[in-house]
C-alpha cells in the first residue's frame, strides 16, 4: 500500500504504526482515548495549519521510512 | 480457576474467521477488507473479521429503514419483552462474553463479568421504561381543548462504541432504542469486533424465536473508510450515539450538527477526586486506587487528578505510593483471578503513557512511582505498564489533557472546597468528579450551582463506573450528551405537542381574531 494524503488514519496507524510516532513528533496526535482519530492524513494535518507542500512532504518523508 | 479461551470462543461462536455483518438473525457474506483481532494481554491473534462494504452498509440501512415501519407499531411493552429476553440471554453468557471482553480488551475478568452485568442491567431497566414511556397532559388556554405531549419513535439509531467499554455502552444505547420502536445500526470499535460478533450471536436466538423483523438490531463491523463521514452525514439516521474522544465528538459534531441531526457523545473527561481536611482518608485512598489503576486507567471515568489539601497532602500522597506497591504485585494477565492490572489496549496507548511520564517531568512534576513498562516474563506483549503517580500542577499541558492509561496527577491546593472547586473545574473536560469529607457544607456546596461543573459529581464515592439508573455523561469537552437511566430514553425519541379541538368553535390562541 502507498501512502498518500488521503490515507485514513485508521489505516495509516493499522498498517504503518511507526506513523503515530512521526506525526507526533510534528504535534499530530493519531490516536486519542486509545482509538484513532477520524479523517485522513490531510485532514489531520491542515487542522495543524500545516500546508500542502509540508503535507506532501511528510507523504513522502513517511513513503520512505516505509521502504527501509 | 484458569480459562480456556478456546472453550469460550466455542462457545460463543466466534470461529478462524468471522462475518462482520448482521441485520439480526442473518449474517452477510461480504468482500470487505479481512481484518485480525488480537489480545493486548498475549499478542496473539483471536480470529479474523470478514469487514463490510459499502455497498453493505447501503443494504443494512436500507433493512433497517424498512424494519423500522414495523417495529415502530410494536406495542412498547411488547418490545420491552424483546429486551426482557435479551437480558435473559446475556445471563446465560454472561461468563463467556465477560472472559471475551477481557481477553480481546485487556480488562480484569471481574470487570469484564461487570461489563456484561451492566447490560443486564441496562435490560431491566428498559424493560420497565417500557410500561413508561410517558408524556404530559397540560391545561389548553382554550375552551374545550385539550393540550397534550407524547413520544414517539424516531427511527434509526447509529451507535459507535469504542474498544473500553466494547459491549456495554452498546447496551446501554441499544436497549432504550428498542424499547423507544427505534431501530439500531452499531459500528463497534476495529479493536474488539468479536466482542460485537459474540453479543450479536448471543441475541440471534431471542430475534429468530419472536420474529422480530430483519434490521432491528444491525452490526456493521467496518473501516471509516467505509463507515465514516458518509455514515454521520446520512440523513437516514436521525440519532448518532457516539463514544470515543474529543477530537472525534467533535467532528461527529461538525458533520451532524450540519444536517441537523441529533447526537449523544460521550468524550474524554479528565476527572478528579478532592480530597479535604475532613475526609475519610482510609475510604479515600481505597475508593480513588480503583478509580486510578482499575481498567489500566482506561475508562472514560478514570481519575486523572486527586486534589488534597496541603494538611492532608503528605498523609494522602504516602499512602497512594504505599498502596500502588501493594498494586505493583498485582499486573498481569487479565484472566487470571489473581490480578488486579491488565494490560493497556496495544503499543500506541502504552507510547502515549511514556509520553505523558516524560511530559509531566518536562513541566516540572515529580515522578512518585511507576512510570515504567513492564519487561519479561508474561509481558511479552509489550502492553503492561507500572501505574504513575506523579505530582504536578493544574496548570501543566500535559495535566489538561487527557491520558488514556494509568498516570495520576498529585496536586496540592491550600484554603478552602472553594479553592479546590476551582482546581476541579479548571480543565476543558467536565465528565466526572468527586469530593471526599465527611463535612456537610463542603459536600453541598461540591453539588452545588458553585460546585463541579462536571456531569457527574459524587461525595464519597470515586469518579471511576457509574450505575445504570442514573444519566451519563458530561459536560464542556465531555460532549453533553447523557444515556443510559433516569429520562435519557426521551432523547431515543421525536417529541410532539399535539391540541385537540373538541368543541363546536374555532378560537385562536392568544385570542386572535381573524374573522373572513
Amino acid at each position: 500500500m502507498h501512502i498518500d494524503k488521503n490515507i485514513t488514519i485508521e489505516d495509516l496507524v493499522d498498517e504503518f504504526p511507526f506513523s503515530v510516532n512521526f506525526l507526533s513528533k510534528k504535534g499530530i496526535k493519531c490516536i486519542a482515548c486509545g482509538e484513532p482519530i477520524w479523517g485522513t492524513l490531510e485532514e489531520a494535518c491542515l487542522e495543524k495549519n500545516f500546508s500542502q507542500e509540508e503535507i506532501q512532504k511528510f507523504v513522502d518523508e513517511l513513503n520512505g521510512l516505509k521502504n527501509n | 480457576m484458569a480459562i480456556d479461551i478456546n472453550k469460550v470462543l466455542n462457545t460463543l461462536g466466534i470461529k478462524e474467521v468471522n462475518l462482520g455483518v448482521s441485520t439480526g438473525q442473518n449474517w452477510h457474506k461480504t468482500n470487505g477488507a479481512i481484518t485480525s483481532s488480537s489480545s493486548p494481554a498475549d499478542g496473539k491473534e483471536i480470529a479474523k473479521v470478514k469487514n463490510a462494504t459499502i455497498e453493505d452498509y447501503e443494504m443494512v440501512v436500507n433493512m433497517a429503514q424498512e424494519a423500522f415501519k414495523e417495529w415502530r407499531l410494536v406495542p412498547a411493552p411488547e418490545r420491552g419483552e424483546i429486551v426482557r429476553q435479551i437480558g435473559l440471554e446475556l445471563r446465560k453468557y454472561k461468563n463467556e462474553l465477560g472472559a471475551l471482553v477481557s481477553y480481546e480488551m485487556g480488562k480484569i475478568f471481574q470487570e469484564g463479568l461487570g461489563e456484561v452485568q451492566e447490560m443486564i442491567d441496562i435490560c431491566d431497566f428498559a424493560v420497565g421504561q417500557s410500561r413508561l414511556i410517558n408524556g404530559v397532559s397540560l391545561q389548553s388556554e382554550r375552551k374545550e381543548h385539550r393540550l397534550f405531549e407524547q413520544y414517539q419513535p424516531l427511527g434509526i439509531v447509529g451507535i459507535v462504541t469504542s474498544f473500553n467499554f466494547p459491549v456495554a455502552v452498546w447496551a446501554w444505547n441499544s436497549a432504550l432504542a428498542a424499547i423507544a420502536g427505534d431501530v439500531v445500526i452499531w459500528k463497534p470499535s476495529s479493536k474488539t469486533p468479536l466482542t460485537a460478533i459474540a453479543t450479536q450471536r448471543i441475541i440471534n436466538d431471542v430475534l429468530a424465536k419472536n420474529n422480530v423483523p430483519e434490521g432491528v438490531f444491525n452490526l456493521i463491523v467496518a473501516k471509516s473508510s467505509v463507515m465514516g463521514d458518509n455514515f454521520l452525514a446520512d440523513k437516514r439516521i436521525p440519532l448518532l450515539s457516539v463514544t470515543g474522544s474529543t477530537a472525534v465528538g467533535q467532528r461527529v459534531g461538525g458533520i451532524v450538527g450540519k444536517r441537523l441531526g441529533k447526537t449523544i457523545l460521550e468524550l474524554g473527561g479528565n476527572n478528579a477526586v478532592i480530597i479535604t481536611p475532613h475526609a475519610d482518608i482510609k475510604m479515600a485512598i481505597a475508593s480513588t486506587v480503583f478509580g486510578t489503576v482499575g481498567t489500566a486507567g482506561q475508562r472514560c471515568t478514570s481519575t486523572r487528578r486527586i486534589i488534597i489539601h496541603e494538611s492532608v497532602y503528605d498523609q494522602v500522597r504516602d499512602s497512594m505510593v504505599n498502596a500502588y506497591k501493594s498494586v505493583a504485585t498485582k499486573i498481569g494477565n487479565p484472566l487470571d483471578e489473581d490480578f488486579l492490572v491488565g494490560p493497556l489496549i496495544d503499543i500506541h496507548s502504552v507510547n502515549n503513557f511514556k509520553n505523558s511520564v516524560s511530559e509531566v517531568q518536562k513541566e516540572g512534576g515529580k515522578i512518585l512511582f511507576g512510570g515504567e513498562v513492564m519487561e519479561g516474563k508474561s509481558f511479552e506483549s509489550g502492553n503492561y505498564v507500572m501505574p504513575c503517580i506523579a505530582e504536578a500542577e493544574n496548570h501543566y499541558k500535559i495535566v489538561q489533557e487527557e491520558t488514556f492509561a494509568p498516570i495520576v496527577y498529585l496536586i496540592k491546593y491550600s484554603g478552602d472546597i472553594d479553592d479546590a472547586i476551582e482546581i476541579n473545574n479548571n480543565v476543558p473536560q467536565g465528565l466526572s468528579s468527586c469530593v471526599f469529607t465527611l463535612n456537610m457544607r463542603e459536600a453541598e456546596k461540591f453539588v452545588s450551582a458553585v460546585g463541579s461543573d462536571c456531569g457527574i459529581a459524587n461525595v464519597n464515592v470515586g469518579t471511576s463506573g457509574a450505575e445504570i439508573g442514573g444519566a451519563f455523561g458530561g459536560e464542556k469537552d465531555t460532549g453533553g450528551g447523557r444515556e443510559s437511566g433516569s429520562d435519557s430514553w426521551k432523547i431515543y425519541m421525536r417529541r410532539q405537542t399535539s391540541t385537540f379541538n373538541h368543541s363546536e368553535e374555532l378560537p385562536l390562541a392568544q385570542g386572535i381574531k381573524f374573522d373572513f
